[in-house]
Protein backbone atom coordinates (compact mmCIF):
# COMPACT_ATOMS: atom_id res chain seq x y z
CA UNK A 1 0.00 0.00 0.00
CA UNK A 2 1.17 3.60 -0.47
CA UNK A 3 1.41 5.84 1.90
CA UNK A 4 2.36 8.96 0.56
CA UNK A 5 4.16 10.20 -2.31
CA UNK A 6 7.53 8.98 -1.48
CA UNK A 7 10.19 9.12 -4.32
CA UNK A 8 13.24 7.62 -2.20
CA UNK A 9 15.71 9.42 -0.25
CA UNK A 10 18.68 12.26 -0.74
CA UNK A 11 15.98 14.38 -3.14
CA UNK A 12 15.01 17.91 -0.85
CA UNK A 13 11.20 17.76 -0.42
CA UNK A 14 10.56 20.95 1.46
CA UNK A 15 12.99 23.87 1.64
CA UNK A 16 12.72 27.16 3.81
CA UNK A 17 14.20 30.13 3.06
CA UNK A 18 15.04 32.99 6.15
CA UNK A 19 11.54 32.19 7.43
CA UNK A 20 9.92 34.19 9.89
CA UNK A 21 6.69 34.84 11.82
CA UNK A 22 5.95 37.82 13.76
CA UNK A 23 2.75 38.13 15.56
CA UNK A 24 1.22 41.73 15.82
CA UNK A 25 0.40 42.10 19.01
CA UNK A 26 -0.86 45.40 20.89
CA UNK A 27 2.12 46.63 22.79
CA UNK A 28 5.24 44.63 21.49
CA UNK A 29 4.69 42.13 18.28
CA UNK A 30 6.10 38.99 19.05
CA UNK A 31 8.47 37.46 17.30
CA UNK A 32 7.63 33.13 16.97
CA UNK A 33 10.10 32.24 13.83
CA UNK A 34 13.20 34.17 13.33
CA UNK A 35 15.12 33.60 10.14
CA UNK A 36 14.83 29.65 9.82
CA UNK A 37 16.24 28.34 7.14
CA UNK A 38 15.64 24.65 7.19
CA UNK A 39 15.92 21.14 4.29
CA UNK A 40 13.75 18.45 4.95
CA UNK A 41 15.04 15.88 2.67
CA UNK A 42 12.76 13.10 1.00
CA UNK A 43 11.65 10.29 3.35
CA UNK A 44 13.19 11.69 6.28
CA UNK A 45 11.74 12.02 9.91
CA UNK A 46 12.61 14.94 11.90
CA UNK A 47 11.51 16.42 14.80
CA UNK A 48 11.05 19.38 16.02
CA UNK A 49 12.09 20.12 19.95
CA UNK A 50 12.40 23.16 21.97
CA UNK A 51 11.20 24.97 24.97
CA UNK A 52 7.30 25.84 25.22
CA UNK A 53 7.10 29.11 23.25
CA UNK A 54 10.05 28.75 21.14
CA UNK A 55 7.92 28.50 17.93
CA UNK A 56 7.76 25.19 17.20
CA UNK A 57 4.21 24.88 16.36
CA UNK A 58 4.48 28.29 14.70
CA UNK A 59 7.11 26.88 12.31
CA UNK A 60 5.28 23.78 11.58
CA UNK A 61 2.19 26.08 10.29
CA UNK A 62 4.47 27.52 8.09
CA UNK A 63 5.83 24.55 6.64
CA UNK A 64 2.13 23.28 6.00
CA UNK A 65 0.52 26.47 4.43
CA UNK A 66 -1.69 26.97 7.29
CA UNK A 67 0.02 30.22 8.10
CA UNK A 68 1.71 33.26 6.42
CA UNK A 69 5.47 34.10 6.57
CA UNK A 70 6.24 37.67 7.37
CA UNK A 71 9.22 37.17 5.51
CA UNK A 72 11.20 34.25 4.19
CA UNK A 73 9.70 31.55 1.74
CA UNK A 74 8.41 27.60 1.83
CA UNK A 75 9.34 25.66 -1.18
CA UNK A 76 7.49 22.46 -1.07
CA UNK A 77 8.84 20.30 -3.96
CA UNK A 78 10.16 23.64 -5.48
CA UNK A 79 6.56 25.31 -5.22
CA UNK A 80 6.24 28.28 -3.14
CA UNK A 81 3.54 27.48 -0.31
CA UNK A 82 4.04 30.54 1.76
CA UNK A 83 2.24 32.96 -0.24
CA UNK A 84 -0.86 31.16 -1.39
CA UNK A 85 -4.39 32.47 -1.10
CA UNK A 86 -6.76 30.38 1.25
CA UNK A 87 -8.22 28.38 -1.46
CA UNK A 88 -5.31 27.42 -3.47
CA UNK A 89 -3.55 26.72 0.37
CA UNK A 90 -6.42 24.55 1.39
CA UNK A 91 -6.62 22.44 -1.67
CA UNK A 92 -2.45 22.16 -1.61
CA UNK A 93 -2.71 21.17 1.98
CA UNK A 94 -5.48 18.33 1.01
CA UNK A 95 -3.54 17.12 -1.59
CA UNK A 96 -0.35 17.17 -0.25
CA UNK A 97 0.26 17.65 3.10
CA UNK A 98 -1.41 15.12 6.01
CA UNK A 99 -1.72 16.57 9.23
CA UNK A 100 -2.13 15.12 13.12
CA UNK A 101 -2.91 17.08 16.13
CA UNK A 102 -2.29 16.85 19.41
CA UNK A 103 -6.21 16.80 20.34
CA UNK A 104 -6.91 13.91 17.23
CA UNK A 105 -10.24 16.29 15.58
CA UNK A 106 -12.28 13.40 14.33
CA UNK A 107 -15.37 14.68 13.68
CA UNK A 108 -17.37 13.05 16.39
CA UNK A 109 -20.60 12.35 14.11
CA UNK A 110 -18.39 9.89 11.91
CA UNK A 111 -17.13 6.70 12.12
CA UNK A 112 -13.54 5.50 11.72
CA UNK A 113 -13.88 4.46 8.17
CA UNK A 114 -16.03 8.14 7.42
CA UNK A 115 -13.46 10.33 8.97
CA UNK A 116 -10.66 8.49 7.26
CA UNK A 117 -13.04 8.60 4.06
CA UNK A 118 -12.90 12.53 4.48
CA UNK A 119 -9.96 14.52 2.64
CA UNK A 120 -10.50 11.75 -0.23
CA UNK A 121 -14.19 12.93 -0.27
CA UNK A 122 -12.97 16.10 -0.23
CA UNK A 123 -10.45 15.54 -3.53
CA UNK A 124 -13.09 13.63 -5.08
CA UNK A 125 -12.58 10.48 -4.47
CA UNK A 126 -15.04 7.90 -6.15
CA UNK A 127 -16.93 6.26 -3.07
CA UNK A 128 -15.97 2.82 -3.89
CA UNK A 129 -12.07 3.44 -3.98
CA UNK A 130 -11.98 5.57 -0.90
CA UNK A 131 -14.05 3.40 1.38
CA UNK A 132 -11.58 0.33 -0.13
CA UNK A 133 -8.57 2.56 0.83
CA UNK A 134 -10.17 3.71 4.06
CA UNK A 135 -10.10 0.10 5.15
CA UNK A 136 -6.27 -0.04 4.26
CA UNK A 137 -5.66 2.22 5.86
CA UNK A 138 -7.43 1.61 9.22
CA UNK A 139 -6.14 -2.12 8.64
CA UNK A 140 -2.21 -0.47 8.11
CA UNK A 141 -2.73 1.27 11.81
CA UNK A 142 -3.80 -2.00 13.28
CA UNK A 143 -7.75 -0.92 13.33
CA UNK A 144 -9.46 -2.94 10.65
CA UNK A 145 -11.99 -3.81 12.64
CA UNK A 146 -13.05 -0.57 14.34
CA UNK A 147 -14.23 0.81 11.14
CA UNK A 148 -17.91 1.05 11.95
CA UNK A 149 -16.99 2.92 15.31
CA UNK A 150 -17.38 6.34 16.35
CA UNK A 151 -14.66 8.52 17.87
CA UNK A 152 -16.40 8.50 21.17
CA UNK A 153 -16.23 4.56 21.36
CA UNK A 154 -12.50 4.62 20.99
CA UNK A 155 -9.90 5.20 23.04
CA UNK A 156 -7.43 8.21 22.75
CA UNK A 157 -4.39 5.85 20.98
CA UNK A 158 -7.27 4.17 18.73
CA UNK A 159 -8.36 8.08 17.96
CA UNK A 160 -4.65 9.00 17.07
CA UNK A 161 -4.40 6.22 14.78
CA UNK A 162 -7.53 6.54 13.11
CA UNK A 163 -6.39 10.35 13.05
CA UNK A 164 -3.13 8.72 11.46
CA UNK A 165 -4.63 7.13 8.90
CA UNK A 166 -6.73 10.03 7.80
CA UNK A 167 -3.82 12.34 7.53
CA UNK A 168 -2.15 9.72 5.09
CA UNK A 169 -5.68 9.22 2.67
CA UNK A 170 -4.53 11.70 0.13
CA UNK A 171 -1.09 9.90 -0.20
CA UNK A 172 0.70 13.06 1.24
CA UNK A 173 3.62 14.09 0.20
CA UNK A 174 4.62 15.01 3.74
CA UNK A 175 3.38 14.34 7.31
CA UNK A 176 3.34 17.13 10.06
CA UNK A 177 2.39 16.31 13.73
CA UNK A 178 2.22 18.26 16.33
CA UNK A 179 2.91 16.85 19.66
CA UNK A 180 0.63 13.52 18.62
CA UNK A 181 1.87 11.96 21.51
CA UNK A 182 0.62 14.68 23.88
CA UNK A 183 -2.77 13.60 25.31
CA UNK A 184 -1.77 10.62 25.06
CA UNK A 185 -0.20 8.38 28.46
CA UNK A 186 3.31 6.59 27.66
CA UNK A 187 2.46 3.13 26.73
CA UNK A 188 -0.67 4.25 24.36
CA UNK A 189 2.47 6.93 22.98
CA UNK A 190 4.74 4.72 22.35
CA UNK A 191 2.28 2.85 19.97
CA UNK A 192 1.96 6.25 17.97
CA UNK A 193 5.32 6.56 17.85
CA UNK A 194 5.80 2.66 16.82
CA UNK A 195 3.55 3.40 14.20
CA UNK A 196 5.33 7.23 13.03
CA UNK A 197 8.36 4.77 12.97
CA UNK A 198 6.52 2.38 10.50
CA UNK A 199 5.40 4.42 8.05
CA UNK A 200 8.87 6.28 8.14
CA UNK A 201 10.51 3.11 6.71
CA UNK A 202 7.88 2.93 4.35
CA UNK A 203 8.63 5.87 3.00
CA UNK A 204 6.62 8.86 4.58
CA UNK A 205 8.44 11.95 5.17
CA UNK A 206 7.36 13.12 9.15
CA UNK A 207 8.32 16.45 10.49
CA UNK A 208 6.97 16.66 14.15
CA UNK A 209 7.13 18.98 17.00
CA UNK A 210 6.95 17.55 20.54
CA UNK A 211 8.13 17.87 23.61
CA UNK A 212 8.28 13.55 24.06
CA UNK A 213 11.78 12.80 24.44
CA UNK A 214 11.15 9.17 23.12
CA UNK A 215 9.05 10.67 20.04
CA UNK A 216 12.10 12.76 19.59
CA UNK A 217 14.80 9.93 19.82
CA UNK A 218 12.82 7.86 17.51
CA UNK A 219 13.16 10.21 15.11
CA UNK A 220 15.91 10.09 12.34
CA UNK A 221 16.64 14.03 12.66
CA UNK A 222 16.89 16.51 16.03
CA UNK A 223 15.96 20.02 15.14
CA UNK A 224 16.10 22.11 18.00
CA UNK A 225 14.78 25.60 18.78
CA UNK A 226 15.26 28.19 21.11
CA UNK A 227 13.65 31.16 20.67
CA UNK A 228 12.61 31.23 17.36
CA UNK A 229 15.45 30.07 15.93
CA UNK A 230 16.88 26.64 15.42
CA UNK A 231 20.06 26.19 17.49
CA UNK A 232 21.20 22.68 16.44
CA UNK A 233 20.33 20.36 14.23
CA UNK A 234 21.41 16.49 14.72
CA UNK A 235 21.26 13.34 13.17
CA UNK A 236 20.00 10.59 15.94
CA UNK A 237 21.27 6.72 15.66
CA UNK A 238 23.64 5.31 13.26
CA UNK A 239 22.07 6.57 10.52
CA UNK A 240 23.80 9.80 11.44
CA UNK A 241 26.93 10.15 9.21
CA UNK A 242 27.46 13.75 9.71
CA UNK A 243 28.28 15.85 7.51
CA UNK A 244 27.44 19.60 6.15
CA UNK A 245 24.69 21.34 8.97
CA UNK A 246 21.14 21.49 7.31
CA UNK A 247 20.98 24.89 8.72
CA UNK A 248 21.92 28.23 8.26
CA UNK A 249 21.60 30.17 11.78
CA UNK A 250 22.83 33.40 11.62
CA UNK A 251 25.65 33.18 14.69
CA UNK A 252 24.47 36.19 16.13
CA UNK A 253 20.75 34.91 16.47
CA UNK A 254 22.34 31.97 18.08
CA UNK A 255 24.38 33.54 20.20
CA UNK A 256 21.41 35.89 21.74
CA UNK A 257 18.87 32.55 22.44
CA UNK A 258 20.92 29.36 22.54
CA UNK A 259 21.87 27.88 25.43
CA UNK A 260 23.49 25.07 23.29
CA UNK A 261 26.76 27.20 21.37
CA UNK A 262 27.08 25.43 18.02
CA UNK A 263 30.29 24.93 16.90
CA UNK A 264 30.66 25.69 13.26
CA UNK A 265 31.40 23.05 10.70
CA UNK B 1 -95.37 15.39 19.86
CA UNK B 2 -97.14 18.73 19.33
CA UNK B 3 -95.26 22.09 20.39
CA UNK B 4 -95.77 25.31 19.26
CA UNK B 5 -92.75 27.37 17.46
CA UNK B 6 -93.07 30.84 17.01
CA UNK B 7 -91.58 31.17 13.04
CA UNK B 8 -90.12 34.54 12.34
CA UNK B 9 -90.71 35.25 8.66
CA UNK B 10 -87.74 36.40 7.80
CA UNK B 11 -86.09 32.85 8.02
CA UNK B 12 -84.84 31.55 5.15
CA UNK B 13 -87.84 31.08 2.36
CA UNK B 14 -87.49 28.37 -0.30
CA UNK B 15 -89.02 29.11 -3.27
CA UNK B 16 -90.69 26.97 -5.85
CA UNK B 17 -90.23 29.43 -8.51
CA UNK B 18 -90.96 29.36 -12.28
CA UNK B 19 -89.95 31.92 -13.43
CA UNK B 20 -90.74 32.30 -17.13
CA UNK B 21 -87.95 32.25 -19.85
CA UNK B 22 -85.81 31.52 -17.13
CA UNK B 23 -83.44 28.52 -16.42
CA UNK B 24 -84.96 25.39 -14.78
CA UNK B 25 -85.51 26.08 -11.01
CA UNK B 26 -84.70 23.31 -9.24
CA UNK B 27 -86.41 24.44 -6.15
CA UNK B 28 -89.94 23.59 -6.62
CA UNK B 29 -91.07 21.19 -4.57
CA UNK B 30 -94.06 18.90 -4.49
CA UNK B 31 -93.77 17.10 -1.44
CA UNK B 32 -91.00 17.76 1.03
CA UNK B 33 -88.64 15.04 -0.51
CA UNK B 34 -86.64 17.85 -2.22
CA UNK B 35 -83.81 20.01 -1.89
CA UNK B 36 -84.54 22.52 0.59
CA UNK B 37 -82.43 25.85 0.31
CA UNK B 38 -79.02 25.89 1.12
CA UNK B 39 -79.19 23.26 3.64
CA UNK B 40 -79.54 19.25 2.51
CA UNK B 41 -82.76 16.87 3.69
CA UNK B 42 -81.57 14.36 6.14
CA UNK B 43 -84.83 12.51 5.95
CA UNK B 44 -88.56 12.54 4.71
CA UNK B 45 -91.46 11.08 5.40
CA UNK B 46 -94.65 11.80 3.34
CA UNK B 47 -97.17 13.81 5.32
CA UNK B 48 -100.55 12.47 5.38
CA UNK B 49 -102.71 13.02 1.98
CA UNK B 50 -104.70 16.20 1.82
CA UNK B 51 -104.39 16.77 5.34
CA UNK B 52 -101.86 18.97 7.18
CA UNK B 53 -98.87 20.74 5.03
CA UNK B 54 -95.61 19.53 5.67
CA UNK B 55 -92.63 21.59 6.83
CA UNK B 56 -88.65 21.34 7.16
CA UNK B 57 -87.21 22.39 10.82
CA UNK B 58 -83.63 22.71 11.38
CA UNK B 59 -80.99 19.88 12.59
CA UNK B 60 -80.69 21.63 16.19
CA UNK B 61 -84.64 22.15 16.99
CA UNK B 62 -84.33 18.22 16.63
CA UNK B 63 -81.52 17.92 18.91
CA UNK B 64 -82.35 20.59 21.40
CA UNK B 65 -86.17 19.71 21.43
CA UNK B 66 -86.40 15.92 20.42
CA UNK B 67 -88.65 16.98 17.29
CA UNK B 68 -88.48 13.90 14.85
CA UNK B 69 -90.02 13.33 11.55
CA UNK B 70 -93.52 13.13 11.74
CA UNK B 71 -94.29 15.22 14.54
CA UNK B 72 -97.03 17.64 14.10
CA UNK B 73 -96.07 21.19 15.26
CA UNK B 74 -97.96 24.55 15.33
CA UNK B 75 -96.56 27.68 14.00
CA UNK B 76 -97.23 31.20 14.20
CA UNK B 77 -95.75 34.17 12.59
CA UNK B 78 -95.64 35.88 16.20
CA UNK B 79 -94.99 34.10 19.88
CA UNK B 80 -98.10 33.51 21.05
CA UNK B 81 -100.51 33.78 17.89
CA UNK B 82 -102.84 31.92 16.20
CA UNK B 83 -101.12 29.03 14.88
CA UNK B 84 -101.42 26.38 12.51
CA UNK B 85 -100.74 22.51 13.00
CA UNK B 86 -97.73 21.52 10.48
CA UNK B 87 -95.95 17.84 10.06
CA UNK B 88 -92.61 17.55 10.05
CA UNK B 89 -91.92 16.55 6.87
CA UNK B 90 -87.98 16.92 6.49
CA UNK B 91 -84.91 17.54 8.56
CA UNK B 92 -82.19 20.47 7.27
CA UNK B 93 -78.79 20.28 8.37
CA UNK B 94 -77.22 24.16 8.62
CA UNK B 95 -74.65 25.21 5.96
CA UNK B 96 -71.29 26.29 6.60
CA UNK B 97 -72.16 30.24 5.91
CA UNK B 98 -69.57 32.26 8.07
CA UNK B 99 -72.47 34.84 8.52
CA UNK B 100 -74.55 32.78 10.46
CA UNK B 101 -71.84 31.20 12.46
CA UNK B 102 -73.62 33.45 15.50
CA UNK B 103 -77.06 33.26 15.07
CA UNK B 104 -78.73 31.09 17.49
CA UNK B 105 -81.75 31.01 16.29
CA UNK B 106 -83.93 28.03 14.99
CA UNK B 107 -85.51 28.01 11.33
CA UNK B 108 -88.00 26.14 9.96
CA UNK B 109 -88.71 25.88 6.42
CA UNK B 110 -92.05 26.57 4.55
CA UNK B 111 -92.93 26.43 0.76
CA UNK B 112 -93.59 30.13 -0.35
CA UNK B 113 -97.29 30.02 -0.66
CA UNK B 114 -97.51 28.74 2.88
CA UNK B 115 -95.36 31.11 4.45
CA UNK B 116 -97.06 33.93 3.26
CA UNK B 117 -100.48 32.82 4.48
CA UNK B 118 -98.72 31.79 8.29
CA UNK B 119 -96.99 35.32 7.95
CA UNK B 120 -99.90 37.43 6.70
CA UNK B 121 -97.23 39.05 4.06
CA UNK B 122 -98.18 37.84 1.08
CA UNK B 123 -96.54 40.41 -0.72
CA UNK B 124 -93.71 40.13 0.87
CA UNK B 125 -90.00 38.46 0.21
CA UNK B 126 -86.45 39.31 1.35
CA UNK B 127 -84.42 36.94 -0.53
CA UNK B 128 -84.75 33.96 -2.33
CA UNK B 129 -82.11 31.46 -3.86
CA UNK B 130 -82.57 30.21 -8.07
CA UNK B 131 -80.57 27.98 -8.91
CA UNK B 132 -79.72 27.69 -12.71
CA UNK B 133 -77.57 24.81 -14.49
CA UNK B 134 -74.48 25.45 -14.90
CA UNK B 135 -72.71 27.53 -17.37
CA UNK B 136 -76.38 29.87 -17.75
CA UNK B 137 -75.57 32.52 -14.37
CA UNK B 138 -74.70 35.31 -16.22
CA UNK B 139 -77.86 34.91 -18.47
CA UNK B 140 -79.95 34.19 -15.38
CA UNK B 141 -78.47 37.27 -13.64
CA UNK B 142 -79.21 39.45 -16.79
CA UNK B 143 -82.31 38.20 -17.16
CA UNK B 144 -84.10 38.67 -13.50
CA UNK B 145 -81.92 41.95 -13.38
CA UNK B 146 -83.62 42.88 -16.55
CA UNK B 147 -87.16 42.22 -15.53
CA UNK B 148 -87.04 44.67 -12.56
CA UNK B 149 -89.12 43.01 -10.18
CA UNK B 150 -87.84 45.55 -7.58
CA UNK B 151 -85.02 43.47 -6.18
CA UNK B 152 -81.54 43.09 -7.65
CA UNK B 153 -79.85 39.16 -8.13
CA UNK B 154 -76.58 38.68 -6.99
CA UNK B 155 -74.22 35.44 -7.66
CA UNK B 156 -74.12 33.39 -4.31
CA UNK B 157 -70.69 33.52 -4.63
CA UNK B 158 -70.57 37.36 -4.63
CA UNK B 159 -73.00 37.29 -1.68
CA UNK B 160 -70.95 34.73 0.28
CA UNK B 161 -67.80 36.80 -0.68
CA UNK B 162 -69.43 40.01 0.94
CA UNK B 163 -70.76 38.17 4.05
CA UNK B 164 -67.26 36.47 4.39
CA UNK B 165 -65.33 39.83 4.46
CA UNK B 166 -64.47 40.33 7.69
CA UNK B 167 -63.54 36.73 7.63
CA UNK B 168 -61.53 37.56 5.11
CA UNK B 169 -59.86 39.93 6.93
CA UNK B 170 -58.85 37.98 10.11
CA UNK B 171 -57.79 35.06 7.59
CA UNK B 172 -55.28 37.82 6.66
CA UNK B 173 -54.22 38.61 10.25
CA UNK B 174 -53.79 34.99 10.63
CA UNK B 175 -51.57 34.76 7.77
CA UNK B 176 -49.39 37.75 9.20
CA UNK B 177 -49.37 35.99 12.42
CA UNK B 178 -47.63 32.96 11.01
CA UNK B 179 -45.14 34.60 8.88
CA UNK B 180 -44.25 36.29 12.39
CA UNK B 181 -43.94 33.21 13.60
CA UNK B 182 -41.91 31.61 11.36
CA UNK B 183 -39.65 34.18 11.00
CA UNK B 184 -39.48 34.40 14.82
CA UNK B 185 -38.51 30.43 14.64
CA UNK B 186 -35.87 31.18 12.23
CA UNK B 187 -34.21 33.57 14.19
CA UNK B 188 -34.43 30.94 17.06
CA UNK B 189 -32.54 28.65 14.38
CA UNK B 190 -29.86 31.07 13.49
CA UNK B 191 -29.22 31.41 17.58
CA UNK B 192 -29.23 27.54 17.69
CA UNK B 193 -26.96 27.21 14.54
CA UNK B 194 -24.68 29.98 16.14
CA UNK B 195 -23.88 27.82 18.98
CA UNK B 196 -23.83 24.49 17.55
CA UNK B 197 -20.99 26.12 14.48
CA UNK B 198 -19.67 27.46 17.88
CA UNK B 199 -19.60 24.19 19.74
CA UNK B 200 -17.68 22.81 16.65
CA UNK B 201 -15.57 25.59 16.03
CA UNK B 202 -12.19 23.39 17.17
CA UNK B 203 -13.49 20.16 14.67
CA UNK B 204 -14.34 22.90 11.52
CA UNK B 205 -10.57 24.55 12.13
CA UNK B 206 -9.02 21.25 12.00
CA UNK B 207 -10.85 20.19 8.58
CA UNK B 208 -10.39 23.37 7.60
CA UNK B 209 -6.16 22.31 8.19
CA UNK B 210 -6.58 19.02 6.34
CA UNK B 211 -8.04 20.70 3.13
CA UNK B 212 -11.80 20.68 3.62
CA UNK B 213 -12.77 24.13 1.43
CA UNK B 214 -15.04 26.50 2.86
CA UNK B 215 -17.61 25.51 0.20
CA UNK B 216 -17.80 21.83 1.69
CA UNK B 217 -18.01 23.38 5.18
CA UNK B 218 -20.87 26.12 4.30
CA UNK B 219 -22.79 22.98 2.79
CA UNK B 220 -22.56 20.79 5.47
CA UNK B 221 -23.81 23.75 7.68
CA UNK B 222 -26.44 24.85 5.40
CA UNK B 223 -27.42 21.72 4.58
CA UNK B 224 -27.76 20.67 8.40
CA UNK B 225 -29.70 23.95 9.00
CA UNK B 226 -31.75 23.15 6.13
CA UNK B 227 -32.92 19.75 7.89
CA UNK B 228 -34.04 21.22 10.61
CA UNK B 229 -36.10 23.64 9.42
CA UNK B 230 -37.94 21.13 6.95
CA UNK B 231 -38.21 18.64 10.49
CA UNK B 232 -39.51 21.98 12.24
CA UNK B 233 -41.70 22.49 9.45
CA UNK B 234 -42.57 19.05 9.37
CA UNK B 235 -43.46 18.92 13.14
CA UNK B 236 -45.20 22.33 12.55
CA UNK B 237 -47.34 20.80 10.18
CA UNK B 238 -48.46 18.17 12.12
CA UNK B 239 -48.81 20.27 15.15
CA UNK B 240 -51.44 22.37 12.68
CA UNK B 241 -53.43 19.48 11.49
CA UNK B 242 -54.07 18.35 15.11
CA UNK B 243 -54.34 21.99 16.67
CA UNK B 244 -56.60 22.79 13.71
CA UNK B 245 -58.55 19.63 14.10
CA UNK B 246 -59.31 20.44 17.77
CA UNK B 247 -60.07 23.75 17.27
CA UNK B 248 -62.82 23.07 14.81
CA UNK B 249 -64.11 19.92 16.67
CA UNK B 250 -64.34 22.99 19.60
CA UNK B 251 -66.00 25.57 18.23
CA UNK B 252 -68.24 23.58 15.44
CA UNK B 253 -70.00 22.20 18.77
CA UNK B 254 -69.79 25.50 20.24
CA UNK B 255 -71.73 27.17 17.10
CA UNK B 256 -73.63 23.93 15.55
CA UNK B 257 -72.05 24.81 11.98
CA UNK B 258 -69.95 22.84 9.75
CA UNK B 259 -68.28 25.55 9.38
CA UNK B 260 -64.45 25.21 9.29
CA UNK B 261 -62.61 27.83 11.57
CA UNK B 262 -59.40 26.43 10.98
CA UNK B 263 -57.56 24.95 8.18
CA UNK B 264 -54.23 23.62 7.09
CA UNK B 265 -54.56 23.83 3.21
CA UNK B 266 -51.78 22.65 0.75
CA UNK B 267 -50.62 26.30 -0.20
CA UNK B 268 -50.65 27.25 3.26
CA UNK B 269 -48.18 24.15 4.13
CA UNK B 270 -46.11 24.87 1.00
CA UNK B 271 -45.92 28.89 1.76
CA UNK B 272 -44.74 27.89 5.43
CA UNK B 273 -42.47 24.87 4.30
CA UNK B 274 -41.06 26.99 1.51
CA UNK B 275 -40.52 30.05 3.69
CA UNK B 276 -38.97 28.21 6.63
CA UNK B 277 -36.52 26.65 4.03
CA UNK B 278 -35.50 29.48 2.59
CA UNK B 279 -34.72 31.27 6.39
CA UNK B 280 -33.25 28.22 7.85
CA UNK B 281 -30.26 28.27 4.74
CA UNK B 282 -30.10 32.06 5.48
CA UNK B 283 -29.51 31.01 8.86
CA UNK B 284 -27.38 28.64 7.97
CA UNK B 285 -25.28 30.91 5.81
CA UNK B 286 -25.03 33.37 8.48
CA UNK B 287 -23.67 30.87 10.85
CA UNK B 288 -21.36 29.35 8.43
CA UNK B 289 -19.70 32.45 7.80
CA UNK B 290 -18.79 32.41 11.47
CA UNK B 291 -16.89 29.73 10.66
CA UNK B 292 -15.39 29.98 7.28
CA UNK B 293 -14.71 33.63 7.57
CA UNK B 294 -11.83 33.82 9.74
CA UNK B 295 -8.21 31.92 9.39
CA UNK B 296 -8.64 28.30 10.52
CA UNK B 297 -5.63 28.90 12.93
CA UNK B 298 -7.72 31.97 15.05
CA UNK B 299 -10.68 29.19 15.17
CA UNK B 300 -8.44 27.21 17.85
CA UNK B 301 -9.11 30.43 19.82
CA UNK B 302 -5.65 31.39 20.27
N1 LIG C 1 -1.82 33.47 16.89
C1 LIG C 1 -0.93 34.00 17.72
N2 LIG C 1 -1.04 35.27 18.13
C2 LIG C 1 -0.16 35.81 18.95
N3 LIG C 1 0.90 35.17 19.44
C3 LIG C 1 1.08 33.90 19.10
C4 LIG C 1 0.17 33.24 18.21
N4 LIG C 1 0.60 31.98 18.02
C5 LIG C 1 1.72 31.86 18.76
N5 LIG C 1 2.01 33.00 19.38
C6 LIG C 1 3.15 33.26 20.23
O1 LIG C 1 4.28 32.86 19.52
C7 LIG C 1 5.21 32.23 20.35
C8 LIG C 1 5.50 30.84 19.82
O2 LIG C 1 4.32 30.08 19.94
P1 LIG C 1 4.25 28.56 19.48
O3 LIG C 1 2.89 28.10 19.69
O4 LIG C 1 4.81 28.46 18.13
O5 LIG C 1 5.23 27.86 20.52
P2 LIG C 1 5.52 26.34 20.75
O6 LIG C 1 6.96 26.18 20.67
O7 LIG C 1 4.72 25.52 19.85
O8 LIG C 1 5.03 26.15 22.25
P3 LIG C 1 4.44 24.86 22.94
O9 LIG C 1 5.56 23.89 23.04
O10 LIG C 1 4.00 25.34 24.27
O11 LIG C 1 3.33 24.39 22.09
C9 LIG C 1 4.59 32.22 21.73
O12 LIG C 1 5.12 33.30 22.46
C10 LIG C 1 3.15 32.41 21.48
O13 LIG C 1 2.53 33.08 22.54
MG1 LIG D 1 3.06 24.17 20.10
Amino acid sequence: MTVSHATGGGVPLLRTENLAREYALAGAPVRAVRGVSLTIEQGEYAAIVGPSGCGKSSLLNLLGAIDRPTSGTVLLRGRDVSHMRDREATEFRLRHIGFVFQRFYLMPMLTALENVELPMAEAGAAKRARRARARELLSYVGLEARGGHRPAQLSGGEQQRVAIARALANEPALLLADEPTGELDARTGRDVIALFDQLNRDGVTIVVVTHDEVLARAARRVVHMVDGVIVSDERNGPGDVGGPPRTTISPALVDAASPFRRTPG
Amino acid sequence: MDSCIPCHPIVVLTLACALGGLPRAIEAQGDARAQVGAGRVEDVSPAPAGALRTIAVDERLVADRGVRLGDTLTISATPGGAGERVVVGAIVRRAADPSEVARAEYRVRLHLDHLQSVTGAGDRVDRFAVAVTPGSTDAALAAINARSFGFRAHRSSDVAAQASRTFAVVSRFNRAIGVISIVASAIFLLCIMLLKVEERRRDVAALRLLGISRRTVTGAVVIEASCIALLGSAAGVAFGYVASAIINAYYRGLYRTPLAFSMVTPGTVGFAVLLSLALGIGAGFLAARRLTGVPPLSLFGR
